[in-house]
């Protein structure tokens, strides 16, 4: 029984944090009401699936994937795919971040002027005026 | 309570399926599917193909360039649309809030009586500048590459601004010739894919580069021109998103 569980969780068990990191992303996402810890839980979000990614990509007895000698055999080294992939994926998840706390500024200036971020709101107060 | 039974029930809903129907490999098998396929071909052929040790770095720049490209791409449209969002007024008022004002820097008493941060921060930034260079020109022959370097960069100017706020920042770059900069990267990038076309070679063909050298060391020179790109793509986003959230300028309805 103690060995299935063992063989179970080194086979599968670091799937199972990074499916929690994911789910506490996205809780945080719906639970949150502030917008500022919404943007968080969506980076959170976005590293858990790296995580995932670059969890694919691991091989037993493998090093980083740089070669060392000139003959090169592809069980020495680890997967190089999903590294690739997730470095650009890093990268513009920072640019995505920057997109949304300029959203976020907007919205506090949308918020401090109509004193409310609902659009029948503001349209009938623009109208007011 | 509800927020962790919120949690529990979505790891719940998302693991099990994944987790007993033998969808995911295991970890570490050399065998899996994603580990079996054109990776191997990828780590057995970088050296003699794109005379690049490193093959994350020729992953990203040689097989996959084109995806690069657009995603150095995406970085520059990132940092354009911050600047668009938080559109400035055509007078330029810079409005500081009088709520922030008391956090002004106080020139002449240092803050902390152990270490004085701006000697400190001068030193490390200096590290940090050799360092991304070291990065970004060692990219195919060690672990590095250009996203690294630029990213580096981009930091220790987040470092400049937030911990010493100096009358004069280490960049002299605003928010627009930042974003100008962040430009320049993929214009790199896209001019050294029309090289080839000289030697009678296909867009981001390195091995037709007009350069008389050897085929292998063309190679390494596309690569490196590619991530000189990169660095100056990814480092001046950065650096035109800091400015554009930090400078506080008028809203083109504030007045």
């Amino acid at each position: 029984m103690l060995t299935t569980v063992n063989a179970f969780l080194a086979a599968k068990g670091i799937y199972l944090l990074t499916f929690i990191l994911f789910s506490l992303g996205t809780a945080g996402m719906i639970v949150c009401n502030n917008y500022m810890k919404k943007l968080i839980c969506m980076n959170i979000m976005q590293v858990a699936v790296i995580f995932f990614f670059l969890c694919l990509g691991q091989k037993n007895g493998g090093t980083f994937p740089v070669a060392l000698s000139e003959a090169v055999r592809a069980e020495e080294y680890i997967n190089p795919l999903p590294h690739g992939l997730m470095l650009t994926a890093i990268v513009v998840s920072l640019g995505t971040t920057g997109v949304g706390l300029s959203l976020l500024l907007r919205l506090l200036r949308i918020r401090e002027k109509y004193g409310t971020v609902e659009e029948d709101e503001i349209i009938r107060r623009e109208q007011k005026i | 309570m509800r927020k962790a039974l919120t949690v529990l029930l979505l790891t719940a809903a998302i693991t099990l399926p994944f987790m007993f129907f033998d969808i995911l490999p295991d970890i570490g098998d050399p065998a899996s599917a994603p580990n079996s396929h054109v990776s191997d071909y990828y780590i057995e052929h970088a050296i003699d193909e794109c005379n690049s040790p490193n093959m994350v770095t020729a992953v990203i720049v040689d097989y996959r360039a084109f995806d690069t490209m657009f995603e150095t791409t995406v970085m520059f449209l990132a940092g354009v649309a911050v600047i668009l969002i938080l559109a400035y007024h055509p007078k330029r008022r810079l409005i500081v809030p009088s709520r922030f004002r008391r956090f002004d820097a106080r020139t002449g008493e240092p803050m902390y009586n152990t270490v004085n941060k701006d000697v400190m921060v001068s030193i490390i930034q200096a590290l940090i500048l050799i360092y991304a260079i070291y990065v970004l020109f060692h990219g195919e022959v060690s672990l590095g590459g250009g996203f690294q370097a630029g990213a580096l960069i981009g930091m220790t100017y987040l470092l400049d601004v937030m911990v010493c706020r100096r009358e004069v920042p280490l960049f002299r770059l605003g928010k627009f010739k930042a974003a100008g900069t962040a430009g320049l990267g993929p214009f790199i990038y896209a001019v050294t894919g029309l090289l080839p076309f000289i030697g009678g070679g296909l867009y981001l063909q390195y091995s037709k580069l007009p350069f008389p050298v050897h085929e292998a060391e063309l190679h390494s020179i596309g690569i490196t021109i590619v991530e000189i790109g990169v660095t100056i793509g990814v480092a001046g986003t950065i650096i035109a998103i800091i400015n554009a959230l930090r400078e506080r300028i008028a809203f083109d309805d504030e007045l």
